[in-house]
C-alpha cells in the first residue's frame, strides 16, 4: 500500500497530501511517504518505529512527543547531525540515517553497556577516572562514545542568513490563545505578526478532541485561521520558532536557514503548553508515547500509532485520545486512569459507550519489553495504593501502544527568558505564571488556562491589552477571563511509580531514572540547580521540557519541601538548537581597497592584510618572495620605485586651535610649524607608551593635515574627538583617510619623474626642500605633495582625490617606464625604513615603550607645558631606563638572520628582544633593532641574540640610521 | 527608443567609481559625467532595467558629484549661499534644481546632486568656500571631501526595505520611515548614511558609506537582492522613473 500499513484512509491526515507521493530512504531502504510528513510519520506509516538508540544504555527509542520537543527522533541527514525526525518534512530522495549505533540500529554492539548500568550510577564520572591516571584511558573511549551525529569537517558553508523584523505586536504561538489575540490585537489598527513553529496554524486545535464527534476543533481551527488570512495586517511568519528573548522585547527566530531579529512594541505569549510524560518501568520504548503524539499521528499525517493500545488518563484528554485511537482502527483495550474517579466528562461517556474498560485509581507500572526492546507487547497495571506505589499485583494488557495523557507543563521558556515569575499552582499541581514583565502578555495554556471558551476569551483579552500597551486602540475592551479556566484536573500530582527494577526514566535523554535522582539528592545535591548538574537531568538536548517538573517532584519529595518553594531551574535561550550558521549568518567581513587595488592585482602582487585594508606585500609569486623584495628594494635606492601608501591615515585639523590641539596631543611643538612645511608627530597615551606616529602639513595657518598609521587612525581620531570634548578648542576635526589615495614615489629618479607630470609646481629642492609641503596637481589630478623620507631616497607622497587614485597612478607608473619604475609593496618599504632606523609602531614598539626607551627624546618638545602623556614620561624617567632600543648588527655575514621576537639575553637572563632584523640589501648584512640593556645600548657594544634552536649568535650595536647616516639622500 | 548616450571606457577617465570592473562584467554601459563615467545602462533594452527598478534595484551613482561641509557656522554659510537646509538633522532637505542637502549633524551637511549629474550647484559652492582674509576670520564651517570619502549607491524598488533588512537594524519601511529621513547607522557592519528618497511613485533610498569599502558594500547588496530578483540598473533607468 502506499504510504505504509499503518496509512488511514483520506479521513484523516490534515496535514499531508496525498496527490504527492514521495521517496526517501532511512537506514538505506526506501520508505514511501506524502508531502506533508515528517521523517517520523512517514516511518511510523510503514511501521518503522525504532528511530534512534539512547544517548547512555543505547535503548531503542521512538516516537515520544511527535512535536520535536524530545531527542528520541534525533537523526541524521548527509553532513547534518541531530536533525528532528518529527519535524522535518520528506522530500524527494531524502537520505536519512539513524545516530548512536555500532553495527545496526536493530542490533547495535553499543547496548552491551546495559548490561554494566550498575556501574554507571548517576555521578559516576565524578568518582572515578582520578586515580592512576585512569582517565587517560578512558577518555578516549568516552570520547568516541559521547556525543550525538557525525560532524562533517568538510562540509559545505550552507547559505544562512539573517534579517531584522518590526512589529507593533508579536504574537508567539498560532493555536487557539494566539489567534484569538492576533485579530483582537489587528482590531486596533497596529502590525501584528504571528509566528508559529508549524507549517500548519491552529496549534493543537489540529489534532486536538474537544468533543464527542471530534470535529469541533478543526472546524474551530479553520475558521480562526480564515480570519487571520482574511485580515491585512496580520503578518505570519510559520515554520518559525522563537528560540529566545532579550531585553525590550528583541526575538530571536529561526526560520529553516534565517534567522530574524524581531523588534516588537509588545508580546503575546501564546505558546502553549508540554504533554508530560508519565514514569514508570520500560517507560522509554518504542510504542510509549504522548496521548498527544498519537493525535498528531492520527490527525495530521493519517497514520495508525498501533495497533492495540492503553491509555494512561488523569484527565479528559486521555479520553479524546482512546476515542481517537478507535476511530483510527486501534483496538483500546484499556484506559488505565490514575484518579479515583474518571469524571462524567462526555468524551469519557464516549469511551464507556464503545465498551473500553476505564480502570479507575489504577497506574501502568510497566511496559513489557518486545524482543530487543524494540517495541511493546503488554502493559501492565495495578492498583494505586498511595503516591507512587501500587498493591502490585499486575494486570497485564497484550498491547503495542501505550498512551500517556497525565498532565502538562507550561511551553514557558520565553517568559522566563524575559523574566516572568513563575508560582507552582496547588490546584492544578502546575507551574503558571505569576507576574511579567513590562510588554509581555500571556494567553492560554502557557498562562495556565485550559478550557476553550476561556484559552479563546484570555486571547482576545492579551491581544487586546497587547495592542494598547503599542500605542493602538485594539479594538472593544474584551472582558478580564474569570472563574474557571480549566486548568484544575489537567495534570497529576505525582504520575511517578518507581519500580525496583529501575528504567522508569524521568529524562529519556540522559538514561535518568528515578533512582538516579533520589541517589543524586542522597549524595548532597539538594537544591535542583546541583541535581542538574550533577545528575545532568534537563541538560540534553531537551533542555528539560519532558524531565524538569517530574525532576521537581521527585526533590520535592525527597528533601520533604513543599513544591510551591521550589522552581525548574533557570531556563535561557536558545528555546530550540540553533546551528553556528544561523548565529553567523553571512558572516559580513569588511574589506576595504585602495583605489589602486585592482592594479596591483593585475600587476601579479601578493596582497597582505592590514586591518580591513588590503595592500599589496610584495609583486611576485610566492616562491620569489626574498628576490623580489630584495629587487624592489634595490630598485628604489638606485632608481624610482612606486608604492601605495593610501591606507596610511589623513585627519584634517582645521580652524584657529588646530595648532594648539596638535601641540596637546602629540609630544612636538606645532604652534610656530611655518606653512608649507610638514613636521614628525609622535603621540603617547596617558601613561607615557608610544601609540602613533606621523606626519603634520601646514597648509595654512588654520589647516594641518596630519597623517596617521594605518591602524592607528581610527584610535587618534577618536582620541582627538574625545579629547576636544573637554578642552573645547576652536577646531573641526575630520577623519579623511578614504578621501585620499597616496603613493610614495622615491628614489633618485623620483623628481624627474614627477616633474614631466607635475607643472604647478617647482619640485626643485631649493623651491620644494625635504619635508616641505605643497598643493598642486600632478597629470591634471589636484594633489598634496609630501616631501618625506620614510624609506630615505629623494620622494614624494602624493596624496589626490580617492576616485581619480587609479588615474593617479596609471600616469606615474606611464611616465615612469622609461625610468624603469617599478612598483614595490609593504615588505620592500619594511626594509627601506628598516636601513634608515625608522621604528614601525606596535613592532618596534609595544605597550610600554615610551620615547627615550626608543631614543626619541629628540622628539619631544621640551618647553610645553602640557601634551599628552608627559607627565606619565616625566615621572618614569626619575628612574633609570631599564631597557634601550637600539641598532645593531651582525658581523658573522654568515649567521642567520635574528627573526622579531629572538630575544637578547645575558646568561641566562632575557633582557629583551629583536624588532626588527633583515639582510639588508644596499648594505649586504644584516642588520636590525632589538631592545637590550642600557648598560649595552653604547655604539660598539655586543650583545647575545638566541635564535632558532637555541643558538647565540652576537650582535654589535651601531648607530643608527645605518644607510645614509647623514641623511643626504632624502634630503636631495 | 531611448537617445543612445555618448559611450565612454570608464578608465580613459580621470575620476573613477570603485566598482567599475564589477560594473562592466555587468555588462554595463558608461556617460561621462562630472569628469568621470557613470553607468549608464546595462543595455539597449531598457524595459529590463524599467522593471528591476520598479521590483528591487541598485545604480552606482559614485561618480556623479557631491559635496560637503561641516563646523562651527556650516548652516549659516550654506543658507548664505542660498542652500535650504531645515532645523532638523538627520533630515533631506532638497533643493531647488533636485539636489539634496542631508543635515547630518548640527554643523554639517552632506550634499548630493540631483540625477541629472550636471554638478553646477556643487561646484558653485565648492568655489565659493574661502579660508577669507579678516582676523578673527568668520566661522562657515569647513568643505569635507564627500566626493571622495563616501561611495553612493542608490536602491529603488518596492522590495527595497525589505532587502535592507537584511543588512540593517533600522526599520525602513516606508510607513515607518518617512521620505527626508536619515539613519546613521550600520549597513552590512559597516557605518552607512541612508536617506530616503522616493523616485517618482517608486520608493527609494540613497545609500552613502566609506568608498574604500565599496566592492565590499555592493557585494552584500547583491547578495541580498537575490531573494526578491533584484539587480543593478543604469543611471537612465533610475532617471525614468521620476
Amino acid at each position: 500500500m502506499i504510504g505504509g500499513v499503518n496509512r488511514l484512509s483520506p479521513a484523516f491526515g490534515r496535514a499531508i497530501d496525498r496527490d504527492r507521493p514521495m521517496a526517501f530512504t532511512f537506514e538505506g531502504r526506501e520508505y514511501i511517504g506524502y508531502a506533508g510528513d515528517t521523517i517520523a510519520s512517514a516511518l511510523a506509516a510503514d511501521d518503522q518505529w525504532v528511530l534512534s538508540r539512547s544517548f547512555k544504555f543505547r535503548r531503542p527509542r521512538g516516537v515520544l512527543t511527535m512535536a520535536g520537543q524530545d531527542a528520541n527522533t534525533l537523526v541524521q541527514i548527509g553532513s547534518e547531525p541531530n536533525v528532528l525526525a518529527d519535524r522535518r518534512a520528506i522530500e524527494p530522495a531524502l537520505a536519512v540515517a539513524a545516530q548512536n549505533y555500532d553495527g545496526s540500529l536493530e542490533a547495535d554492539r553499543g547496548a552491551i553497556i546495559e548490561l554494566f548500568s550498575r556501574f554507571l550510577p548517576v555521578g559516576f564520572y565524578y568518582k572515578a577516572f582520578y586515580k592512576y591516571g585512569s582517565w587517560k584511558r578512558w577518555e578516549r573511549v568516552i570520547r568516541n562514545r559521547a556525543g550525538l551525529g557525525k560532524v562533517d569537517i568538510y562540509a559545505h558553508h550552507g547559505y544562512f542568513d539573517k534579517q531584522y523584523l518590526f512589529a507593533d505586536v508579536a504574537v508567539i504561538g498560532a493555536g487557539p490563545a494566539g489567534l484569538s489575540a492576533a485579530l483582537q490585537a489587528a482590531a486596533g489598527g497596529g502590525e501584528v505578526l504571528l509566528i508559529d513553529e508549524w507549517p500548519f496554524l491552529g496549534g493543537a486545535l489540529n489534532y486536538s478532541r474537544i468533543d464527542r464527534e471530534g470535529d469541533r476543533a478543526a472546524a474551530l481551527a479553520d475558521r480562526l485561521v480564515e480570519q487571520v488570512r482574511n485580515t491585512e495586517n496580520i503578518g505570519v511568519l510559520r515554520q518559525a520558532v522563537c528560540t529566545g528573548w532579550f531585553a525590550d522585547n528583541w526575538l530571536s527566530i529561526v526560520q529553516a536557514n534565517r534567522f530574524y531579529k524581531l523588534r516588537a512594541k509588545a508580546i503575546v505569549m501564546a505558546t502553549g503548553s508540554l504533554e508530560q510524560p508519565a514514569v514508570f518501568r520500560n517507560n522509554d520504548l518504542p510504542g510509549v508515547m504522548n496521548g498527544s503524539a498519537a493525535q498528531r499521528l492520527i490527525r495530521l499525517y493519517g497514520v495508525r500509532p498501533g495497533r492495540k493500545a492503553v491509555v494512561i488518563a488523569a484527565n479528559e484528554d486521555a479520553y479524546g485520545v482512546a476515542l481517537d485511537l478507535g476511530d483510527a482502527g486501534s483496538a483500546v483495550q484499556a484506559v488505565v486512569d490514575l484518579r479515583q474517579r474518571a469524571g462524567d466528562s462526555a468524551l469519557a461517556r464516549a469511551v464507556r459507550g464503545r465498551g473500553i474498560p476505564i480502570l479507575e485509581g489504577h497506574a501502568v507500572i510497566e511496559a513489557a519489553a518486545a524482543t530487543g526492546k524494540q517495541g511493546v507487547i503488554a502493559a501492565l497495571a495495578a492498583r494505586i495504593t498511595d503516591e507512587g506505589e501500587t498493591d502490585g499485583k499486575a494486570i497485564s494488557f497484550d498491547c503495542d501502544l501505550i498512551c500517556m495523557s497525565t498532565g502538562y507543563s507550561p511551553a514557558g521558556q520565553l517568559l522566563h527568558h524575559a523574566g516572568a515569575r513563575f508560582a507552582y499552582d496547588q490546584a492544578a499541581n502546575m507551574f503558571a505564571p505569576a507576574a511579567l514583565p513590562p510588554h509581555v502578555f500571556a494567553a492560554g495554556s502557557v498562562n495556565g488556562t485550559y478550557g476553550l471558551e476561556a484559552v479563546l476569551s484570555e486571547g482576545q483579552r492579551a491581544g487586546w491589552a497587547a495592542a494598547q500597551d503599542a500605542g493602538f486602540a485594539g479594538g472593544t475592551e474584551p472582558p478580564p477571563v474569570t472563574g474557571d479556566r480549566g486548568s484544575a484536573g489537567q495534570t497529576h500530582a505525582w504520575p511517578i511509580f518507581p519500580h525496583r527494577k529501575g528504567r522508569d526514566f524521568v529524562d529519556f535523554d540522559e538514561d535518568l531514572q528515578v533512582k538516579d535522582l533520589v541517589n543524586g539528592i542522597a549524595d548532597g545535591y539538594d537544591d535542583i540547580e546541583l541535581l542538574k548538574r550533577y545528575s545532568t537531568v534537563g541538560m540534553g538536548p531537551s533542555q528539560g521540557r519532558h524531565s524538569a517538573v517530574a525532576a521537581v517532584r521527585v526533590l520535592a519529595r525527597e528533601t520533604r519541601t513543599d513544591l510551591a518553594k521550589l522552581s525548574v531551574t533557570t531556563q535561557r535561550p536558545p528555546y530550540m538548537p540553533e546551528k553556528f550558521g544561523h548565529l553567523a549568518g553571512r558572516t559580513f567581513e569588511p574589506e576595504r581597497h585602495t583605489a589602486m587595488h585592482h592594479r596591483h592585482l593585475e600587476l601579479g602582487a601578493k596582497m597582505m592584510p592590514a586591518g580591513l585594508w588590503y595592500r599589496p606585500a610584495y609583486y611576485g609569486s610566492a616562491s620569489e618572495r626574498a628576490l623580489a623584495i630584495h629587487d624592489e628594494a634595490l630598485n628604489v635606492r638606485n632608481n624610482v620605485g612606486l608604492i601605495d601608501v593610501s591606507t596610511l591615515g589623513g585627519l584634517d585639523i582645521r580652524g584657529p586651535d588646530s595648532a594648539e590641539l596638535l601641540n596637546r596631543l602629540y609630544t612636538f611643538a606645532y604652534a610656530k610649524q611655518p606653512v608649507g612645511r610638514s613636521r614628525y608627530v609622535l603621540m603617547c597615551d596617558q601613561s607615557g607608551a608610544i601609540i602613533d606616529d606621523g606626519v603634520a602639513c601646514r597648509f595654512h595657518d588654520e589647516h594641518f593635515y596630519v597623517t596617521a598609521t594605518t591602524s592607528g587612525v581610527d584610535a587618534v581620531y577618536r582620541l582627538m574627538l574625545q579629547w576636544n570634548a573637554q578642552w573645547r578648542l576652536d577646531v573641526d576635526i575630520a577623519n579623511v583617510t578614504a578621501a585620499y589615495a597616496g603613493v610614495n614615489i622615491a628614489g633618485p629618479r623620483s623628481r624627474d619623474v614627477l616633474a614631466t607630470l607635475c607643472h604647478d609646481v617647482d619640485l626643485s629642492a631649493e623651491a620644494f626642500p625635504y619635508m616641505g609641503v605643497r598643493m598642486g596637481s600632478v597629470a591634471g589630478i589636484p594633489a598634496r605633495l609630501l616631501r618625506v623620507g620614510f624609506v630615505g631616497e629623494l620622494g614624494y607622497e602624493i596624496h589626490a582625490p580617492a576616485s581619480q587614485g587609479e588615474a593617479l597612478w596609471d600616469a606615474l607608473m606611464a611616465a615612469g617606464a622609461a625610468a624603469g619604475i617599478r612598483p614595490f609593496g609593504v615588505e620592500a618599504q619594511r626594509v627601506l625604513r628598516l636601513e634608515k632606523g625608522h621604528i614601525i609602531i606596535s613592532q618596534d614598539t609595544d605597550g610600554l615603550t615610551h620615547p627615550y626607551e626608543a631614543d626619541m627624546g629628540w622628539a619631544i618638545a621640551k618647553n610645553k607645558p602640557y601634551f599628552m602623556g608627559g607627565r606619565s614620561i616625566a615621572i618614569q624617567m626619575t628612574r633609570p631606563l631599564t631597557r634601550k632600543l637600539v641598532g645593531f648588527t651582525v658581523d658573522d655575514l654568515s649567521a642567520p638572520v635574528p627573526e622579531e621576537c629572538h630575544l637578547t639575553i645575558r646568561g641566562d637572563a632575557i633582557i629583551g628582544r629583536v624588532t626588527s632584523a633583515v639582510r639588508s640589501p644596499a648594505l649586504g648584512r644584516t642588520i636590525g633593532l632589538a631592545y637590550v640593556a642600557p648598560d649595552q645600548s653604547a655604539s660598539g657594544k655586543t650583545f647575545d641574540i638566541r635564535i632558532e634552536g637555541g643558538r647565540i649568535i652576537q650582535a654589535r650595536v651601531v648607530s643608527i640610521p645605518f644607510y645614509d647616516p647623514e641623511n643626504k639622500r632624502q634630503a636631495m | 527608443m531611448a537617445e543612445i548616450p555618448a559611450l565612454v571606457e570608464p578608465d580613459t577617465q580621470l575620476r573613477r567609481s570603485l566598482i567599475y570592473r564589477k560594473l562592466l562584467e555587468l555588462g554595463a554601459r558608461f556617460t561621462p559625467v562630472n569628469g568621470g563615467a557613470v553607468a549608464i545602462d546595462f543595455g539597449e533594452d531598457g524595459e529590463d532595467e524599467a522593471r528591476l527598478a520598479r521590483r528591487l534595484a541598485v545604480s552606482d551613482l559614485s561618480p556623479l558629484p557631491r559635496t560637503g561641509f561641516k563646523g562651527a557656522g556650516t548652516i549659516e554659510w550654506l543658507q548664505s549661499q542660498d542652500v535650504t537646509v531645515g532645523a532638523d538633522s538627520n533630515r533631506g532637505y532638497r533643493q531647488a534644481g533636485g539636489e539634496t542637502a542631508l543635515r547630518l549633524e548640527p554643523n554639517g551637511v552632506f550634499i548630493i546632486d540631483s540625477l541629472a549629474g550636471a554638478g553646477g550647484f556643487i561646484a558653485n559652492l565648492n568655489a565659493a568656500w574661502h579660508w577669507g582674509s579678516t582676523s578673527p576670520r568668520s566661522l562657515i564651517g569647513y568643505p569635507m571631501p564627500r566626493a571622495d570619502s563616501h561611495g553612493w549607491f542608490a536602491v529603488s524598488g518596492e522590495a527595497a526595505a525589505w532587502m535592507f533588512a537584511k543588512l540593517c537594524g533600522v526599520d525602513l519601511r516606508p510607513t515607518k520611515f518617512a521620505e527626508g529621513s536619515i539613519a546613521q547607522t550600520s549597513v552590512a557592519k559597516m557605518s552607512a548614511i541612508i536617506l530616503r528618497q522616493d523616485f517618482g511613485q517608486t520608493l527609494g533610498f540613497h545609500l552613502l558609506a566609506d568608498s574604500a569599502s565599496a566592492d565590499y558594500l555592493w557585494d552584500c547588496l547583491q547578495d541580498a537582492m537575490i531573494e526578491f530578483d533584484g539587480g543593478p540598473i543604469g543611471l537612465a533607468a533610475l532617471r525614468a522613473l521620476g
